[in-house]
């Protein structure tokens, strides 16, 4: 066993089409241990869904392409290995929640029926038709579905529902992985709250690592044990919760107009302090730092050279602000 | 990294639309091929005069395609390739007339369906479900056959019959156009049903109504030809294509050139339509942008 | 025709919205009474179902409603004709959810700020609207240049800058804003908040700011309105309602809501078990009852009082004071 879940290093990842190329995911760096969770953190744009297809090689056929990087999942390099090869891994020991819980299940197909599916189609232990059954039932109870409604479709729940069924078709198998993008966007902030306690409950249940996908930081704080910050397609803050939502610790200037952009409910203010302009055009990114445009704190140098990253106890984050700190 | 070229097409304009046409190989023969046919049918009179379609010359009857009769001439003697040459003519007037024709009726049904919704909806759709119950072909025949097989009769039956499938065609489109919230906003601040229907729903419905319109044409070209072989569309001594293939049908094994150049026609327009039409389609789809 | 009512610009009694459905009759608005001063913003707070876009919809008369009274600056909206109607609405108007389907794309930017003004005939000739337009576009911060822009080509927080601006060209008193900020990024949401909040200053608007964030909400608004499944569950000044929140339901929506700080990582979540009941045929009494750690047998089979607690303090509940 390796000695990390899932490590990745200097992936590259372009989206090419007729008209032009989209840089989406820029030299992203960060590694998983088991049982941990990584906050992803972004708006959109950033490159947070991207990485994540890659990691499952799920990028569209045409247009996606991994330029560089590695990804090494348990010691293997998912980058290499055959499409047959990647199938088992898809569902078995890596797993993905999307966002949309609307459209995530096959309206056709009983509920019970499709995590019946994912089963069967990673039945390496062979088991038997009355104990994948048995599984499906389980699952339903773990995530808090009464087992008859198994032979229900997926009209006939609701939002919050129909991503409860979605995760235990995630967690069915059990994987080492899973990947949430967004998984509670779409739903009300009551349903979230139960949807995220259950997820920490299973999680901890299971022992599964999870690369928890969210702009917002407030379900980081709840969740998560490490936290990326992902810009333009560059992660530009790294660290444990506490090197990030630590006020006494140093900040990239864009981690920190994200906590000044939200309004707080605990403070009074008259107006919030967001960031100036905009998420820059991927086709078109800015030489030097992607940041400085819009940078409060920007220099001479960050438009013309890449920042470097500084580093102390983990905690990485790439700006030229700091460079005078590094060893 | 490296700053990349700037776009030179504008995003969704009608220059990109027409660039991703171009892009798709089968889409340019269709249309390569369709200027063809069309430019063949503007300018029959300058290719071939008119006298000769009507010209018999009973010492040459079925020949093969020779120097003086580039596609042969037909039983009574006159030239082949004149009579395919005008044909397109026909054919073209037909399937764009009645194209037209329910398009503008059908549409405005269809519209007007799907916009008020409710009875007024019920009602254009229940007698759009009485007439899609007859068989088209047996419809168009009865209405030519009671008033008497000419031109205008024609397309008074092909309309007639496409107008059902074009109002329940351009009301799902226009029922997803209403759907978004812009045209809820325009009713906020005011705006009378007239320029709703004008500025907002017609040109967000277009695109995908022009695709269809193009293989409507297709389709009613065929019809056409089907009627008219079928005796009810055009009247000799009118060159008209599928007259032509019935007129000849007969002699298919002993001079099969007599229905090859006009079979041939025939197809090749239909074909060339529905290669635009597919093209057009997929030059307009926005899941194929990148 | 003011009859005195205080400096309220908006006011709705009984206001009621039923759709007619197969099933039965789905309730969204069910007897709703709130009131918004003068150049102030009610935040009116709920989760999907609870009726608020709907309300919001209900009061402008795009939804038309089934009973009730609307008071705009004093006149009943509801006795209006339709030519009355016509003229009323242009001193109220509404900004749009998704920046994404509110806008016609195909008008440029000039043409969807120009559209209310050419229709209710505001200014007379082209140049005049030119120049309206511009000025409007100033206001909201779209940069000159974009003038003939297509809304393809622009992001979603200059998109719902577009929206702003066509709801200000008419120089309404009262906007209702309908999540007018939930689609965009957080850096963008912030820049549009700051908008609106200045433009409420400058030109003395009146808000009615639905969301179900309450955070947000409670940045923008003076008093906020808890909608559930059609009815408004406790309304009070902002700072009341999040110092002392009286309504089970409040309570739990208030701690749902993830902290993004590390002291409150561990702490106490009220999760409400279950889902969201029918707002088809709902049987009289509390709607909250059948998820609510506090229901008795008293909170169903009767309407349940909306009463005042502490001074601009309302809640529907039985065990308030207790």
């Amino acid at each position: 066993m390796a000695d990390k879940l899932l490590e990745i290093k200097d992936l590259e990842v372009i989206y090419q089409s007729d008209f032009e190329t989209v840089h989406a995911v820029n030299g992203v760096s960060f590694s998983i241990e088991r049982g941990q969770t990584m906050g992803l953190v972004g708006e959109t744009g950033a490159g947070k869904t991207t990485t994540s297809l890659a990691i499952l090689r799920l990028l569209p056929d045409r247009t996606g392409k991994v330029l560089g990087g590695s990804i090494e999942f348990d010691g293997r390099s998912l980058l290499d290995l055959k499409e047959s090869e990647m199938r088992e891994i898809r569902g078995e020991k890596i797993s993905m929640i999307f966002q949309d819980p609307m459209t995530a299940l096959n309206p056709i197909l009983r509920v019970g029926d499709q995590i019946y599916e994912a089963l069967e189609l990673h039945n390496t232990e062979k088991k038997t038709t009355e104990e994948l059954h048995k599984r499906v039932d389980e699952m339903f109870e773990m995530v808090g579905i009464p087992p008859y409604r198994k032979r229900e479709y997926p009209h006939q729940f609701s939002g919050g529902m129909k991503q409860r069924v979605i995760i235990a078709m995630a967690l069915a198998c059990e994987p080492e992985l899973l990947i949430a993008d967004e998984p509670t966007t779409a739903l009300d902030v009551t349903i979230q709250a139960q949807v995220l306690m259950m997820m920490r409950e299973l999680k901890e249940r299971l022992g599964t690592a999870m690369i928890m996908i969210t702009h917002d930081l407030g379900i980081v704080a709840q969740t998560c044990d490490t936290v990326a910050v992902m810009y333009a397609g560059s992660i530009i803050e790294y660290g444990t919760l506490e090197d990030i939502f630590s006020k006494e610790k140093n900040h990239h200037p864009y981690t920190e107009g994200l906590f000044a952009s939200i309004p707080n409910l605990e403070e009074e203010t008259d107006r919030l302090h967001p960031i100036e302009g905009l998420m820059p055009d991927p086709t078109n990114l800015p030489t030097g730092c992607r940041f400085s445009p819009r940078c409060p704190k920007c220099m001479e140098i960050c438009k013309t050279t890449p920042p470097p990253e500084w580093e102390e106890n983990g905690h990485r984050i790439a700006c030229h602000l700091f460079k005078k700190e590094v060893q | 990294m490296a700053k990349d070229k700037k776009r030179k097409v504008k995003k969704g304009g009608f220059a990109e639309i027409a660039f991703r046409f171009s892009r798709s190989k089968t889409a340019m023969i269709g249309f390569v091929l369709l200027v063809l046919i069309v430019l063949v049918a503007v300018f029959a009179d300058l290719i071939v005069p008119y006298d000769k379609v009507l010209e018999q010359n009973s010492s040459n009857l079925m020949a093969t395609p020779s120097k003086d009769h580039w596609f042969g001439t037909d039983p009574l003697g006159r030239d082949l390739f004149a009579r395919v040459v005008h044909g397109s003519r026909v054919s073209i007037a037909v399937g764009l007339l009645t194209t037209i024709v329910a398009m503008v009726v059908g549409g405005l049904f269809g519209i007007i369906a799907a916009y008020y919704g409710g009875r007024v909806d019920m009602w254009i759709m229940r007698i759009v479900d009485i007439f899609t119950c007859i068989p088209g072909i047996l419809l168009s025949i009865t209405i030519v056959a009671t008033l008497g097989p000419n031109f205008i009769n024609l397309v008074l039956a092909m309309v007639v019959t496409s107008i059902p499938g074009t109002i329940r065609f351009i009301r799902g489109v226009v029922m997803g156009v209403t759907e978004n919230d812009y045209v809820e906003a325009a009713k906020s601040y005011g705006a009378n049903d007239m320029r709703i229907m004008l500025k907002y729903i017609m040109p967000n419905a277009m695109g995908t109504i022009i695709v269809d319109t193009t293989m409507t044409v297709a389709g009613c070209i065929l019809s056409a030809s089907g009627l008219s072989y079928l005796g009810l569309g055009i009247q000799p001594p009118s060159p008209e294509w599928g007259a032509m293939l019935s007129d000849t049908k007969q002699y298919l094994r002993t001079s099969p050139h007599l229905l090859i150049f006009p079979g041939l026609a025939i197809i090749l327009t239909a074909f060339s339509i529905n290669l635009v039409g597919d093209g057009l389609r997929d030059a307009l789809d926005p899941k194929l942008r990148d | 025709m003011n009859e005195g009512k205080g400096r309220a610009l908006i006011e709705t009694r009984e206001l009621k919205k039923f759709f007619y459905t197969p099933q039965g009759t789905l309730h969204a608005v069910d007897g709703v009474n709130i009131r918004i001063d003068k150049g102030c913003t009610l935040g009116v707070v709920g989760e999907s179902g609870c009726g608020k876009s709907t309300l919001g919809r209900a009061i402008l008369r795009l939804h038309e409603p089934t009973s009730g009274e609307i008071y705009f600056d004093g006149d009943d909206l509801m006795k209006y004709d339709k030519k009355k109607l016509r003229e009323a609405r242009k001193e109220m108007q509404m900004i749009f959810q998704d920046p994404y389907s509110s806008i016609n794309p195909r008008m440029s930017v000039y043409e969807l700020i120009a559209e209310p003004i050419i229709i209710n005939k505001v200014c007379r000739g082209k140049a005049e609207i030119g120049k309206k337009v511009a000025e409007l576009m100033e206001t909201v911060g779209l940069a000159e240049r974009l003038t003939g822009a297509y809304p393809h080509e622009l992001d979603g927080g200059r998109r719902q800058r577009i929206g702003v601006a066509r709801a200000l060209s008419l120089d309404p008193k009262f906007i209702v804003c309908d999540e007018p900020v939930s689609a965009l990024d957080v850096s963008i949401q912030a820049q549009i908040l700051n908008l609106l909040m200045d433009l409420q200053d400058s030109m003395h608007l009146t808000y009615m700011f639905i969301t179900h964030d309450l955070s947000v909400v409670k940045h923008i608004s003076d008093e906020i309105a808890v909608m559930y499944l059609g009815m408004c569950v406790e309304r009070a000044p902002t700072n009341e309602l999040f110092r002392n929140p009286t309504h089970p339901y409040t309570k739990a929506l208030l701690s749902a809501i993830p902290i993004p700080s590390l002291e409150m990582r561990h702490k106490e979540i009220q999760v409400i078990k279950g889902e969201i009941t029918s707002p088809i045929n709902p049987k009289p009494g509390c709607r909250f009852a059948p998820r609510c750690p506090l229901a008795t047998d008293e909170c169903v089979g009767h309407d349940i009082e909306f009463r005042e607690i502490s001074p601009g303090h309302f809640v529907s509940c039985i065990h308030a004071d207790k």
